[in-house]
């Protein structure tokens, strides 16, 4: 890996679990999920996640509410009605040593392996998205399937972004 | 008190899952509303740990920090 690459990577990696951690803060959470790490990743600047999410007719937006939704509707299904009313985000700021959940770490792991057979090689934010698309189940394929997008779906855009192989 | 409709059956399990999911989510923000507000009241942290069924250390652990930030703002 050259030095000039490392170096990008160690800034969109900085970028992307730090966006995760505050997806996840803001939405009441203290560790970060592969949701998180999907809204963060379609925030990066190089703009291939969000352009991946646009392909298969859907954005950043679209899956937080979806998120938010999926939580309050598998509450309503134990008659529980929270309300409208967003999750209360939390207010101290992260401490001590980031921790992602393990299916986030999964996903960011698999984005890393992904971007070393990409071309141009590096990470970039649709990698999270095509790690994102092998989960099976959890949120943020339940959120997923709420705007109607297969993760197979969201697999496909992605490498169709990314030029990755199938 | 009202009946609660049944819960998720066993034979969907990932509906039962994504409803626990869902109520940790609940429990944590409840857990951290009602500790700020006792802490507020001026219930001591061995108070809130025995009303919680934990210690007093772990509650302080827990939830100190996010109580501070919430009476600060």
């Amino acid at each position: 890996m050259g030095l000039v690459r490392a170096v990008r990577d160690i800034r969109t990696i900085k970028r992307l679990l730090t966006g995760a951690e505050q997806e996840a803060r803001s939405a009441g959470e203290e560790v970060p999920g592969p949701e998180h790490l999907l809204l963060s990743a379609a925030a990066l600047p190089d703009g291939t996640a969000a352009r991946a999410l646009a392909r298969v007719g859907t954005d950043a937006a679209a899956l937080r509410s979806a998120v938010a939704a999926v939580h309050a509707d598998a509450l309503a299904g134990l008659g529980l009605e929270t309300g409208p009313a967003p999750a209360t985000s939390l207010a101290a700021p992260a401490a001590g040593p980031m921790r992602t959940s393990p299916q986030a770490q999964q996903v960011f792991q698999r984005a890393v392996e992904l971007s070393g057979r990409a071309s141009p090689a590096g990470l970039r934010g649709v990698h999270v998205v095509a790690a994102v698309g092998e989960l099976e189940r959890g949120t943020a394929v339940r959120a997923l399937r709420s705007v109607g997008v297969e993760p197979e779906q969201l697999l496909a855009a992605a490498r169709a972004e990314d030029g990755l192989p199938a | 008190m009202a009946d609660l409709p049944p819960l998720p059956a066993p034979d969907d399990p990932e509906a039962a899952l994504a409803a626990v999911v869902a109520l940790r989510r609940l429990a944590a923000r409840l857990e951290a509303d009602a500790v700020t507000e006792a802490v507020e009241q001026g219930w001591t942290w061995a108070q809130i740990g025995e009303a919680l069924g934990i210690s007093a250390q772990a509650a302080h652990k827990k939830l100190a920090t996010e109580v501070r930030a919430r009476r600060g703002r």
